[in-house]
């Protein structure tokens, strides 16, 4: 058990999810590709091997106490699994260089194969550190694996700018690709879900920010729907997030049979709660960038203040977090702040006294 | 309404309703009938892409759509442009845009792009993944007066930083207005690295580009 708590996140999202009482709110900051620097090595380092992922996380655990562990099959996956190029910085996330999909009409040429773990080694890199987490933490700490949603599948493979363009010009080829990478997706799930990993499904390209409702209705929610269901049918549980943006989509996504929903720092708790907060758990919405990167550990306690005094009733519950992941930029002891004033507002039961004195 | 005018509408129309090849027809038709290219730039592409920017800004139209009216802009630049009297195409105000290094998402920048040449200014585009020193030697080499930088993602926004700083050591920083963009950035943010202006969207990045420059 970490220090400072009287539960461990195990015992606690036990007492969350069957509504008993726990010692203080749930707190989630996603450290995913920022946990190297709590373990001391540069992104490279820690994306090199499984023993360095799984290190890193577990450096992080000890230091902040956060309820979540987080491994990643990452936002790429089955585009670097596809032959998109990627590059190799030494200290911040690797980007696409060139996409394995040229042109849109080749998508039946795609080779579902190169999806599976006999042939992605990154895929078996990414599931050994989430058994290294199961083994060495599953009895303390739950485990989640980031992994990407349909839509940034589809971008990951085929460049964002003229994929935006099928929506309009190629639809029938575009639901193509992104049924492909559906069904691929699925396998990847299947695998991580057999693990023991909890599902953080991530489509940051379907963002507001990007597309359109419309867009989002046709092209992005039916696979999601889908995809939820296989993920519940393998007995597995999913927290569903999109970047940006989302508030026009937020009963939306919820449509999709999520088990949780997590929104990033653009939508408003209050309106989300309002929403959906009967439906599912809401997870949010710390400013990742303006407050846990750029603040400092007073921004921070009174962003989570905030954050909890907005959703703390939220119906289906409330689990403090970030907007979204955060990078290495992000100092240490701002995430400090985070769990100390998480313990301080958070603390069961949770009341406005806790921080109107 | 006269020929130019029905044509120029055309042209506009054809902007705002992604129409590619209805805008290559009108501009062929434009200059066939001795009109000059940039009235038909001007008053029939530009005036249909500003438009299309409206519409955006109203949140009726969103990124794919004036995605594909620029798309129907170039189509129609492309047969124009090459009619333009020299001097004409000359004495723009010349800005270096891209994506810094560590992010290769390039969608903002080049909407930024196509809505500053809208508006007249020269952009040279440096692409996506740029190595921090080509934002630097490009606007020296070109005489520069904006430098223009984009990312969606948090793990390269540092790169701005390392680009103002080395715009000071390189004696620059006074000759050139630097403004930045992306999911991730704010005010807040530019202020904090000392850039000129923070801007939220395409549209907003000409008026903060005319403003830094005082262009009316």
């Amino acid at each position: 058990m970490h220090r400072d708590d009287n539960m461990t996140p195990i015992e606690r999202l036990t007492a969350f999810m069957s509504g008993q009482p726990m010692d203080r709110i749930l707190a989630i900051p996603v450290v995913c590709s920022m946990s190297g620097k709590a373990g001391g090595m540069t992104h490279q380092e820690k994306r090199s091997s499984a023993k360095n992922e799984a290190a890193a996380q577990i450096a992080c655990y000890n230091r902040f106490g956060n309820d979540l562990l987080i491994a990643e099959y990452g936002l790429h996956g089955v585009g670097h699994a596809l032959g998109s190029k990627m590059s190799d910085p030494v200290n911040s996330v690797p980007a696409i260089i060139d996409y394995a999909l040229e042109n849109l009409a080749d998508v039946d040429k795609l080779d579902s194969e190169a999806l599976t773990l006999k042939r992605d080694a990154k895929f078996r890199l990414h599931l050994e550190t989430v058994k290294i987490l199961v083994s060495q933490m599953g009895q303390e700490v739950p485990v989640g694996v980031l992994a990407s949603g349909p839509f940034t599948a589809a971008s990951s493979v085929y460049k964002l700018e003229n994929l935006l363009r099928a929506s309009i010009k190629d639809k029938e080829n575009l639901h193509r690709l992104i049924r492909f990478c559906t069904d691929g997706l699925k396998l990847v799930y299947r695998e991580f879900i057999a693990a023991g990993a909890m599902i953080l499904f991530c489509d940051p390209i379907a963002s507001g920010t990007i597309i359109s409702r419309r867009q989002y209705l046709d092209f992005v929610l039916p696979y999601t729907k889908e995809l939820m269901q296989e993920i519940h049918d393998l007995g597995g549980m999913v927290c569903y997030h999109i970047c940006g943006n989302t508030t026009g989509i937020v009963a939306d996504m919820v449509e999709s049979g999520c088990d949780m929903l997590s929104i990033d720092n653009k939508v408003s708790l209050t309106m989300t709660k309002e929403l959906v907060g009967h439906k599912v758990p809401i997870l949010g919405n710390v400013d990742p960038v303006e407050v846990l990167i750029l603040g400092d550990e007073e921004d921070v306690d009174a962003a989570v203040r905030k954050c909890i005094g907005e959703a703390y009733d939220s119906q289906c519950g409330y689990i403090l977090a970030s907007g979204c992941d955060l990078n290495g930029d992000v100092p240490l002891e701002n995430l400090d702040a985070f769990m100390a004033a998480a313990r301080k507002y958070g603390k069961y039961p949770i009341k406005p006294e806790n921080w109107s004195v | 309404m006269s020929l130019k005018k029905e044509l120029l509408k055309h042209l506009s129309d054809g902007v705002v309703e992604m129409e590619e090849e209805e805008v290559a027809e009108a501009a062929e038709k434009f200059l066939e009938a001795g009109y000059p290219a940039f009235d038909g730039i001007m008053e029939g592409l530009v005036d249909g892409m500003n438009r299309a920017s409206k519409l955006y800004e109203e949140e009726e139209y969103f990124v794919t759509d004036v995605l594909l009216c620029s798309d129907a802009m170039y189509a129609g630049l492309d047969i124009l442009r090459p009619h333009l009297a020299e001097e004409e195409d000359e004495a723009k105000i010349k800005g270096v845009i891209g994506v810094v290094e560590g992010d290769t998402h390039d969608i903002g920048k080049n909407l930024v792009k196509i809505m500053l040449e809208t508006a007249g200014f020269e952009m040279i585009d440096l692409g996506r993944d740029v190595p921090l020193q080509q934002f630097v030697e490009k606007a020296r080499e070109e005489g520069a007066q904006l430098i223009c930088m984009s990312t969606l993602m948090t793990t390269s926004m540092g790169g701005m930083e390392t680009v103002i700083r080395m715009l000071d050591e390189a004696g620059m920083r006074g000759n050139v207005k630097v403004m930045i963009g992306g999911g991730p950035i704010s005010q807040k943010y530019a202020d904090k690295i000392g850039a000129d202006g923070y801007s939220s969207n395409a549209v907003e990045a000409v008026k903060l580009a005319k403003n830094l420059l005082s262009i009316a």
